[in-house]
């Protein structure tokens, strides 16, 4: 590696204020998993780095009135770990424990991975499901917005020079929502996946209330099958009604031909991903209307 | 920059370069040459070391990162006298061949059974993902590092 400034600033405001000062050579540095292979390999014109990963602001996970607010630097190995992630949002823990090995786990953190933003990152689909937002701090002060809206492109988010992702925030009412996530990759360990999908719902008796769908690795983003989910919107649950979402939710995507996948092979996985979270949400709504109706 | 680390529990020091790795630390200002260079990308896991309770690839994270840590490499596991309960098990299993995924391999192994004394096949299987093995294919390390935590849990038992 190239000789680097390694800066460690006091707050989230200093750490913006020193990024804009030193311009666009230098780069925030979180759990450094993709950052520093970069470094190595093209470091461009990169010659400080500002470790935010410490920093107060960005850290911990607390449960608030709002919700359940994880801070960006918090790392994938402690969401893994945490009792309340455990207990009110299993299903980003189960895509959490999906992402790299035990060790790239204890590195990287949650909102690194958010930022680098490659359409097939794990963490997304599992928390724009369950309605997350994040908050981001920048030179114009702190801003708020739905997960889904952070993603612009691959490897590209919506932060504007010098802001950062500082908090991903899941609301109360999503807590605790039957959720399911699965990831298909080419090997159990350390894999990209080919695709993944999560699904959220609730049911009102047989009635499927607030039906969530996202996917990842099928098109330029992580997305919602918004179209699949009105579909499912307020409907009695039916195996044939789930398989049509699913379809449904192919037709929301654009999986791209690469050396891991054909676009038909992903299409197959959409569909067959997509029936599995909704048939695995639905099955843990009843178990949940089963066991209130035992108390 | 100055990097105080407290490495198999000794204290150490060194005056580094702000880029360098905690690996490169480790092996070429502490003369700590058991965690290995593999990939240098975080992918073989032969670098890993254990930071503060967690098993972290030191190829991947800066030594500054690492300032004021309490460090464990593969250095740390036998004693003057004795092989770590892990070694005497590789040993015995042929779990190694060329050896170069040792020092990771049996740290992560270190890591699994400080946390979960009793793992299972599943629970080794994917304490172990991100240490690669080219020569063996898996199966003698983890039947090795079943039957250390086994032999470590009768020494529990014993004292």
């Amino acid at each position: 590696m190239r000789p680097m400034d390694y800066i460690v600033p006091e707050s989230a405001e200093a750490a913006v204020a020193i990024l804009a000062e030193r311009g666009e050579n230098a780069c925030p540095l979180a759990g450094g998993t993709d950052l520093v292979v970069d470094l190595k390999h093209a470091p461009g014109n990169i010659n400080a780095l500002v470790d935010v990963s410490g920093l107060a602001e960005f850290r911990g996970i607390d449960v608030t009135d709002e919700g359940l607010r994880i801070g960006s630097m918090v790392t994938y190995g402690e969401i893994m770990e945490h009792p309340v992630c455990l207990d009110k949002t299993p299903e980003v823990v189960a895509a959490s424990h999906t992402v790299g090995a035990v060790q790239t786990r204890n590195l990287g953190t949650i909102g690194g991975n958010l930022v680098t933003c490659v359409p097939s990152a794990d963490s997304a689909p599992a928390l724009m499901v369950l309605d997350a937002e994040v908050t981001l701090i920048g030179p114009n002060g702190w801003r708020r917005m739905p997960i889904e809206d952070f993603f612009v492109g691959p490897r590209k988010t919506i932060l504007e020079p010098y802001e950062l992702l500082a908090e991903i925030w899941i609301p109360k009412h999503t807590l605790g929502k039957p959720s399911s996530f699965y990831k298909f990759g080419l090997r159990k360990g350390q894999a990209l996946a080919l695709v993944n999908a999560a699904a959220a719902l609730e049911l009102d008796g047989s009635r499927i209330v607030e039906p969530r769908i996202a996917l990842g690795a099928v098109a330029p983003t992580p997305i919602r099958a918004v179209k699949a989910e009105a579909l499912l919107d307020g409907q009695d649950v039916d195996a044939e009604l789930l398989d049509e979402a699913a379809k449904i939710a192919v037709t929301e995507s654009k999986p791209i031909d690469d050396f891991r996948a054909s676009r038909n092979y992903r299409r197959q996985l959409i569909r067959t991903l997509t029936r599995r979270v909704l048939e695995r949400s639905v099955e843990i709504a009843r178990e949940r209307q089963e066991q209130g109706e035992l108390h | 920059m100055l990097v105080e680390l407290t490495v198999n529990g000794e204290s150490r020091s060194a005056n580094v370069p702000p880029e360098t790795t905690l690996l490169k630390m480790l092996r070429e200002h502490l003369d700590l040459t058991g965690a290995k260079l593999g990939c240098d990308v975080g992918d073989c896991g032969t670098c890993t070391v254990i930071v503060d309770g967690v098993s972290v690839n030191s190829c991947l994270m800066l030594a500054g990162r690492a300032d004021g840590c309490d460090v464990t490499t593969i250095e740390g596991l036998a004693t003057a006298d004795e092989l770590h309960p892990l070694q005497q098990k590789f040993e015995e299993h042929g779990a190694l061949q060329c050896g170069f995924c040792g020092p990771g391999m049996l740290i992560s192994a270190k890591n699994l059974l400080d946390n979960n004394p009793d793992p299972s096949v599943f629970e080794v299987r994917d304490a172990l993902a991100g240490n690669l093995c080219r020569c063996t294919g898996y199966t003698k390390i983890i039947e090795a590092v079943i039957e250390a935590g086994e032999m470590m849990g009768q020494e529990q038992a014993n004292v």
